[in-house]
């Protein structure tokens, strides 16, 4: 797969999104042109470099959730009122987030991706801010599309 | 005395009926479950192989690739719940397996180093000390805040000596009675007392924390 870091548009739309948000972090998972696995392939605002070598779990945490249910997902105050292990929420951990935004990028009909925002302090994205969020992923689907996954087949 | 060693025994075949129960259901997903979505899986790649029309090919390619992910989820909720290399291969293979498990969930990364010769353990000694050791990775990748985490196995020739060392934030030792992690502290402790060997966990704030467990041989 074409790195991400190499694509200065991917970046641009990220960073923008951080500070558009005010957030701490921006991160964007993808499903990888061969196989199942869906892994963070870019960051912005990342305190480590572990979302790197994270693998996102298929219906686990909050992207694995959206990957499977193809709907955008909130958590207002990790590690309350959660689905599931704070163990499932790796990124969260990683990243030391306490809230977050999520949603899904499409491919060919399907989600294929993940576009997060998160706070490291108890917050609830409002309606404006989760707009913004879905706004980016629809730019992001059309700069990618082509580039990772073959056009869209 | 003989209400302590009863005691232990009830604890023993508590934990012992657990591991039982975790083994049977990670086998259940593995060879039950998992085999039949492979099934499933081939059948769909043979399918697609008769279909012609653009819209059913595509449909078809996107069930078989939800049916992989959930063929891969579940081997990977059967590994974590019981790695067959535990039963099969011995303690060591087990531990590699899953630190490659837990570098690619948490991220952090575990320098893994094992001194002497590995020694044969009973399957009970080899589910405790590996439980113990799983718990002390996960509490690194909850609280740690750490990518790195140095694990040396010593074997010498009564005894297994194993050092976690992590090199994060680390946590007031005194304060941890009160700290509801220390419930997960206190289980590896007993875990360990119970096979006859110990789990000691020394920590200072800003130089991280090591886990140290033996075992006698």
């Amino acid at each position: 797969m074409t790195e991400l870091r190499d694509m200065p548009a991917v970046m641009e739309v990220c960073d923008q999104l951080l500070k558009d948000v005010g957030c701490d972090f921006v991160a964007l998972a993808l499903q990888n042109e061969v196989g199942p696995d869906v892994r963070w392939h870019f960051a912005s605002g990342n305190e480590n470099d572990k979302y790197k070598r994270i693998t996102v779990r298929f219906g686990k945490g909050i992207a694995g959730k959206i990957i499977s249910s193809g709907s955008p997902m909130m958590i207002s105050d990790f590690p309350n009122d959660i689905y599931g292990k704070v163990t499932d929420h790796p990124i969260m951990l990683a990243e030391k987030l306490v809230s977050c935004y999520a949603v899904p990028l499409f491919f060919n009909g399907s989600p294929k991706g993940v576009l997060l925002v998160g706070k490291r302090r108890t917050y609830t994205f409002i309606d404006n801010e989760q707009e913004m969020v879905k706004e980016s992923a629809e730019t992001l689907e059309q700069i990618l599309k082509g580039h990772i996954l073959g056009g869209g087949a | 005395m003989v209400h302590s060693d009863s005691k232990q025994l009830i604890q023993s075949y508590i934990i012992q009926s657990q591991e039982d129960e975790i083994k049977r259901i990670s086998l259940e997903l593995h060879e039950g479950v998992g085999q039949n979505l492979y099934s499933i899986l081939t059948g769909l790649q043979l399918v697609e192989t008769g279909l012609n029309q653009p819209h059913l090919i595509n449909y078809l390619r996107e069930m078989t690739q939800l049916i992989e992910k959930t063929i891969q989820e579940i081997r990977l909720l059967s590994v974590e719940l019981h790695p067959p290399a535990l039963t099969t291969l011995g303690l060591l293979p087990a531990i590699k397996s899953y630190i490659k498990l837990y570098t690619s969930t948490f991220g952090v990364l575990v320098d893994l180093e094992s001194i002497g010769e590995e020694k044969q353990l009973s399957e009970q000694n080899r589910v405790a000390v590996f439980r113990v050791c799983q718990e002390a990775l996960t509490n690194i990748a909850k609280h740690a805040d750490t990518s790195n985490v140095k694990m040396s196995l010593i074997w010498k020739e009564n005894e297994l000596k194993i050092m976690i060392v992590d090199f994060g934030g680390g946590f007031a030792a005194d304060g941890i009675e009160i700290n509801p992690f220390s419930l997960g502290i206190a289980a590896m402790k007993e875990r360990m007392l119970l096979t006859g060997g110990h789990c000691v966990i020394s920590s200072k704030i800003g130089e991280g924390t090591s886990v140290e467990i033996s075992l006698p041989l």
